[in-house]
């Protein structure tokens, strides 16, 4: 064991372990936009084939066995309505998915279980990565009040309006997806949206929201919604 | 280290140098299949939800 072969070794480990971590930044970077792309895409697609075979509604609609008429859920972890927020590029698209469970955002934005259906009175709450992921809500920052978010659920299109510019909280401040947040302005129940995601942006010490309330709807039969171009 | 597998692997230098190929190209594979998916929630970027559960997370 030469001081020469000690030298080397800890050079070849050097570049070894380098090499590792340019790889890793490669993957958060590169590969998991490439995989979360590619599955939003598919939840898309299949979201599109069920419609246009005709089955609208979320078939998890059976009543509860307990005869009381519960309010009816989303299927966790399946796709059920397409989100567009002109904002953040024509062509800015994403699945909504039921749950927020860290394997569901890898594949679209999470609507949180406990809070209202789409359209409903009450909150309807959507979170969705800042970094990696796709980056789908990587233009968080510039929303303004008055922006549309727009989403269909098959039948209907639901046109959101956001109240607020993005507001930062802490994790813990779950009364931001409350059916009336109390930072939001809103007074009274309502049919709000509620989008969270992190900040900063690559880190998870604090949240954004962002606030917004119920437009107007109309059936997918009448056309896209004046608030998307094209 | 690398000295050593390099003697090691058979054949002549080009068969080698096809063998590290493959080495290498399986310990990409192996990475960004098994261990990068292991340490991803390590890190921040997974936590955009508020929850009092997330206190518990990384």
């Amino acid at each position: 064991m030469t001081l020469r072969w000690i030298v080397r070794t800890f050079s070849e480990i050097c570049v070894t372990l380098g090499t590792l971590i340019v790889l890793f930044v490669v993957y958060l970077l590169f590969w998991t936009g490439v995989r979360a792309d590619s599955a939003m895409d598919g939840e898309i697609g299949k979201l599109h084939d069920q419609w246009a075979a005709g089955q609208v509604t979320p078939p998890d609609t059976a009543p509860e066995p307990g005869g009381s008429e519960r309010p009816r859920r989303y299927e966790a972890g399946k796709s059920f309505a397409v989100m567009y927020i002109p904002r953040f590029g024509a062509d800015w698209t994403k699945p909504v998915l039921e749950s927020t469970a860290p394997d569901v955002l890898k594949r679209g934005l999470g609507h949180y279980d406990r809070t209202a259906r789409l359209g409903e009175v009450g909150n309807f709450s959507v979170a969705g990565h800042r970094r990696t992921y796709g980056d789908p809500f990587k233009d968080f920052p510039r929303l303004r009040p008055g922006d549309a978010v727009v989403l269909s659920d098959g039948a209907t299109w639901f046109t959101y309006r956001i109240d607020n510019r993005p507001y930062t909280t802490l994790p813990g401040d779950t009364g931001v997806i409350d059916p009336v947040p109390r930072k939001s302005g809103f007074n009274g129940p309502g049919r709000y949206l509620t989008l969270t995601t992190c900040e900063p942006e690559w880190g998870h010490s604090h949240r954004l929201i962002a606030w917004a309330h119920l437009d107007s709807t109309q059936p997918v039969a009448h056309g896209r919604p004046s608030a998307l171009p094209g | 280290m690398y000295g050593w597998i390099w003697r090691h692997l058979p054949g002549n230098a080009w068969v080698k140098a096809l063998i590290s190929l493959v080495l290498v190209l399986a310990v990409v594979f192996v990475l960004f299949q098994y261990v990068f998916p292991w340490a991803e929630p390590l890190l921040p970027f997974n936590d955009v939800t508020v929850d009092e559960g997330m206190a518990a997370a990384r």
